[in-house]
């Protein structure tokens, strides 16, 4: 009987492994979760995911080999940093907050305010060779792709990644292998998704109920920008008809000050001035401080603004649905226990997302 | 008789905990059909249960399917006596539904929309998701207005639905 079993467990690894090694991918994804629109040249591969890893918490990423993508994206925080903005490799500051990564492949538009970037392969040389502000610092031409050759383990990781290539040390297969790294960090684990989807109804509190249904009261109404299973309307997934994303301006400031002018820095339509992405309140009591800039400090705070409506009312772009409230010290603690439910600890904690390097 | 305090004392703190506990603010347990109808109703879940039952699914926002189970409104405004088949005409065709939610939420039907012989819409009243009861948020009762695209009229945590007559 024990020698059966062992039999059995030794052909289901046979099979998991030629599943890998077909490059079949499974997003193993929570319930309620669609699939993940994915671009058709870069077809999700363990091989891939594996690499993006590696590269993702990878120093030799950066200029002075200080950084990474890391540091601005932390898996304990849901992959934010805790700051109010980005600090690069150099020192840097960036104007805006590191967004989480979390369940980033549903996103049709990504950073806080371009609308013209969907695709995270191309996203990624953003941080890699941007110059204002300086993230990674890299610049092509300069020894970076060398130095990953001298590390032994990419020769292995790159090659099951991109089989068959002369050469796969090339900035696109980086940039594939990160963005494939990217996708799989889904987040639907948390206490909601056991309440919602797995039928515990202990798995919240009762504070945590009552906060679910301001959320979506109509007075409220938290759900019209951030709706769906991932809280954000700027998510699509492989099923869903391709719509405008839409962008909000909430109120911070009039005027919003540069460089953070949201869209318009992209459409130039004065009425899209302050207008930035909904992110996703997935995991959200880790990812404060809060709004592009992190100016907003707490969940408390942030619920605070949206009773009353903003702090910038006379902002002609501040979307009518930044109308305000009323909203008792209960009501708003009752918000901020629903919110604390969408933190999956799990993921938090996944060493399928974690640092794959030994530790110096 | 120490006991006896003692467990009036239990009793005593219990009542204090459970008033002190803010009510969840989900819909009603029944909802009311009521306006100018000759068979005003109140239906619970087993109410609906007893009345023909129909499924439909549908895609969420994100593009996942959820399959909702009810009662058609068509056959709650039929037994509620609202005027429906070869009595939709006229001055009936002057009329509304109005649904409220438990929040204050309100929108509007016309009952051409319902009818067979005119829209034919598939609007149920739901109870339940993916076999399971609605709760929270979502129920205990919600609309489905199944050819919406937007999901603005699937009114959640009904209470009441209302027919008006503009024209008597």
């Amino acid at each position: 009987m024990k020698t059966l079993a062992i039999f059995v467990a030794v052909a289901w690894m046979g099979g998991y492994a030629r599943a890998g090694d077909s490059g079949a991918y499974d997003w193993n994804l929570p319930k309620g979760f669609p699939k993940p629109r994915i671009p058709a040249d870069n077809p999700m591969t363990a091989a891939k995911v594996e690499l993006g890893r590696y590269l993702f918490y990878d120093t030799r990423m950066s200029v002075n080999g200080k950084s990474s993508c890391a540091p601005c994206h932390k898996q304990e925080l849901a992959f934010t940093d805790g700051r109010a903005v980005g600090l690069g490799a150099t020192g840097e500051s960036h104007s805006r907050s590191a967004m989480s990564l979390v369940n980033i492949a549903y996103s049709v538009a990504l950073t806080w305010s371009n609308p013209n970037m969907s695709q995270l392969e191309e996203q990624a040389l953003v941080p890699m060779f941007g110059e204002h502000p300086v993230e990674l610092g890299l610049r092509e031409g300069d020894d970076f792709l060398s130095r990953l050759h001298s590390q032994a383990k990419y020769g292995e990781l790159f090659g099951q990644a991109f089989p068959g290539e002369a050469d796969p040390f090339t900035i696109s297969n980086i940039t594939k292998a990160v963005a494939c790294f990217e996708r799989s960090i889904i987040s639907g684990r948390s206490p909601y998704d056991r309440y919602h989807y797995a039928g515990d109804d202990n798995a919240v509190t009762d504070a945590a109920k009552r906060g679910e249904i301001l959320f979506f009261s109509q007075n409220i109404a938290c759900f019209r920008c951030h709706g769906g299973f991932n809280f954000s309307d700027a998510g699509v997934s492989e099923r869903s008809v391709r719509r405008e994303i839409e962008f909000h301006n909430t109120g911070l400031y009039n005027p919003y000050p540069a460089p953070n002018v949201g869209i318009y820095e992209f459409t130039h339509d004065p009425a899209d001035f302050g207008k930035f992405k909904t992110p996703t309140l997935r995991n959200v009591a880790v990812t404060g401080p809060y709004m592009h800039d992190g100016s907003v400090r707490t969940l408390e705070d942030v619920l605070d603004h949206y009773a009353a409506g903003g702090r910038a009312h006379d902002n002609p772009n501040k979307d009518p649905l930044v109308h305000g409230f009323p909203l008792s010290k209960e009501e708003r603690a009752d918000m901020v226990a629903f919110l604390q439910s969408l933190t999956d600890e799990e993921l938090l904690n996944d060493k399928r997302f974690s640092n794959p390097w030994p530790s110096k | 008789m120490k006991s006896r305090h003692v467990l009036v004392g239990v009793l005593l703190a219990v009542a204090v905990a459970v008033a002190q506990t803010p009510q969840q603010q989900s819909g009603p347990s029944s909802f009311t059909v009521s306006g100018e109808l000759s068979t005003p109703l109140k239906l619970s879940t087993d109410d609906m249960a007893k009345m023909p039952r129909e499924k439909a699914s549908v895609p969420d926002q994100d593009g996942t399917n959820i399959e909702y189970e009810g009662v058609p409104l068509r056959e709650i405004m039929k037994r509620a006596g609202a005027p429906l088949g070869n009595q939709l005409r006229g001055k009936a065709l002057a009329s509304y539904i109005l649904v409220k939610a438990h929040d204050g939420y309100q929108v509007v039907f016309t009952l051409g929309e319902l009818d067979s012989e005119f829209a034919n819409e598939k609007i149920l009243v739901a109870d339940k998701r993916d076999g399971k009861p609605l709760f929270g948020y979502q129920g205990p009762f919600r609309l489905v207005v199944v050819n919406d695209h937007a999901g603005a009229r699937s009114v959640r945590m009904l209470e009441s639905i209302e027919f008006v007559r503009l024209q008597k």
